[in-house]
């Protein structure tokens, strides 16, 4: 086997570097796991797949072993089709707990990013609340824990410096969600040294692109978008009104479901590193995991997205 | 700093509507066969609030809210809503003031209850809601889609416990001791509405359309019984 590297191989090289570095991050990795796109997050070479998977509501089952095993199906799908980061909070009643039962259920994947919330009203200080989170995941670690809408976070989010700093957790965060307190959100954002925010971003709801979204960029900060389906609202009325999917939405980016229109617009801003979006159905889970697929919307596809959606 | 003013209503409600629906049908499968007694109990109440035994009714009522205060909220609401076992301990209260109006010696003035327009309408309403709680409200529940086993039975969920308790109280109580004892049960309504409301199922429209109309029923007992005291002044 001939091994000798010629310059026309260099430089055919490194006209491929030089384009792909012109590329978005997401684009460099879409060619591994079957097109599935990943983004770098925390200024590290780590990566996360764009589509993660929300618990708010729809994991808060309490003890009822119907549900939870139901539960348990669409971690299992969520992790067959390549899913990582899992978000859940002390304020989602019994989501951890299910999250439990379905890992001591599955087992725990390499590519399962388990991400947590402290929260005040929930009791206990944010070691006490991590240490019991820990033990209804039945898990030994998080990748991340995040202070729950800003509650007590000067507190919190210096317990959780402590925590990352002895190794305990892998990253920080801070969240809100609906909007609020993006102020506040926006100083800690300049001032602290945090890894990761979690806000709400949908189609509908685009006002953390002015402000918040950049500065997240400029930091580098990893972005998780919630609610992107603004509560299952936005998919309810496209489908009740009967809307159709413009015929551009697949040739453009694929998209064959609303379902990944709403989601690939969100993960396709450069600044997003996933959206969570939360399911009750295995099959609903597999048409969101459809939206971390390539190809992604271009930045004039975006456009004619929200133009489109604010026509109807 | 807790910053509660800017939560919304849908973050006090953290489960989607099939798992509340399934709530509801867990109830059923785990409390089975006591909705048969729960029931005769009700047709029992019916009875009594017939011949007007205020204090029966009253002892019995307490026993059906200190039981649904902990089979509902805190035995399994608790589990899906923080808020929940807090709910649980109100009803305890209601159980408990429903006790002290057994043993006040209060009974009701049937005095007052024959003598006005508003007062009679007030008992109309008090049949109906009462009535409505206890049997029209689980089969309509199934009219708009809810399933049998999902259906809420009066001494087993929230919902027609307190309904069928405010149609009670409404014929029987008058004066303070008729908002005493309507206070909580509405309340929970109140609650109870907004969750549906949240959950985004027209069963909420039913249940605010039965809080107005207990409204109207207080409203109308308490004017009735005040127009008839100025009538005893003239």
């Amino acid at each position: 086997m001939n091994n000798r590297f010629t310059r026309r191989q260099g430089l055919k090289l490194l006209g491929v570097g030089l384009a792909a570095s012109m590329l978005p991050s997401w684009s460099l990795l879409a060619a591994s796991n079957q097109n599935r796109l990943y983004k770098r997050y925390s200024s590290s070479d780590k990566t996360l797949p764009v589509i993660g998977l929300g618990t708010w509501r729809t994991f808060n089952v309490g003890s009822d072993p119907q549900l939870m095993n139901a539960r348990a199906e669409v971690v299992k799908a969520f992790f067959e089709l390549g899913g990582g980061m899992i978000d859940s909070s002390p304020m989602y009643g019994s989501a951890p707990d299910v999250m439990g039962h379905a890992l001591n259920k599955l087992g725990t994947p390499d590519t399962l990013f388990s991400a947590e919330k402290v929260w005040s009203p929930a009791g206990g200080s944010a070691h006490q609340q991590v240490a019991e989170l820990k033990s209804r995941w039945q898990l030994d670690y998080f990748d991340l824990v995040q202070v729950h809408n800003l509650t007590d976070w000067q507190e919190h989010l210096a317990a959780l410096m402590k925590m990352k700093a002895e190794g305990r957790i892998g990253y920080v965060g801070i969240t809100t969600s609906h909007g609020r307190r993006h102020q506040d959100f926006e100083q800690i954002m300049a001032s602290e040294a945090i890894d990761f925010v979690q806000l709400s971003y949908s189609i509908n709801q685009r006002a953390v692109e002015n402000r918040l979204l950049p500065l997240a960029q400029e930091k580098g900060i990893a972005v998780i978008a919630n609610r992107p389906f603004e509560g299952g609202r936005l998919i309810q009325d496209l489908k009740r009104r009967n809307t159709a999917l413009p015929e551009w939405a697949e040739a453009e980016c694929g998209c064959t479901s609303w379902a990944e229109f709403l989601l690939k617009f969100i993960v396709s801003h450069p600044a997003v590193t996933c959206a969570i979006p939360a399911t009750t159905r295995v099959e609903h889970l597999r048409e969101n995991m459809r939206a971390g697929l390539s190809p992604m919307p271009s930045a004039s596809t975006r456009e004619k997205m929200v133009r489109y959606i604010e026509s109807l | 700093m807790n910053d509660w003013s800017s939560y919304q209503l849908q973050d006090f409600i953290p489960f989607s509507v099939d798992i509340y629906l399934r709530l509801l049908e867990r109830l059923n499968e785990n409390f089975w066969p006591l909705q048969i007694l729960t029931l005769a109990l009700g047709i029992a109440a019916l009875w009594l609030v017939a011949r007007h035994h205020s204090r029966w009714l009253c002892l019995l009522l307490a026993l059906i809210w200190a039981f649904v205060g902990y089979g509902f909220f805190i035995q399994h609401y608790a589990e899906l809503n923080w808020a929940g076992g807090n709910i649980g301990y109100f009803f305890f209260t209601q159980s408990f003031l429903l006790l002290l109006v057994a043993f006040s010696g209060a009974s009701v003035d049937k005095s007052i209850v024959k003598q006005h327009v508003l007062t009679n309408l007030s008992v109309v309403i008090g049949w109906a809601i009462g009535l409505a709680g206890l049997i029209a409200l689980p089969l309509l529940s199934v009219m708009i889609g809810h399933t049998w086993t999902q259906a809420e039975i009066f001494g087993i969920h929230a919902d027609p416990t307190a309904i069928t308790s405010l149609g009670f109280v409404l014929i029987l109580f008058s004066g303070w001791r008729l908002w005493l004892l309507a206070l909580i049960p509405a309340l929970w309504l109140l609650i109870s509405a907004l969750t549906w409301t949240v959950l985004g199922t027209s069963w909420s429209l039913v249940l605010f359309s039965v809080l107005a109309t207990v409204l109207l029923g207080l409203l109308c007992k308490s004017v009735g019984g005040w127009m008839v005291k100025q009538d005893q002044f003239i």
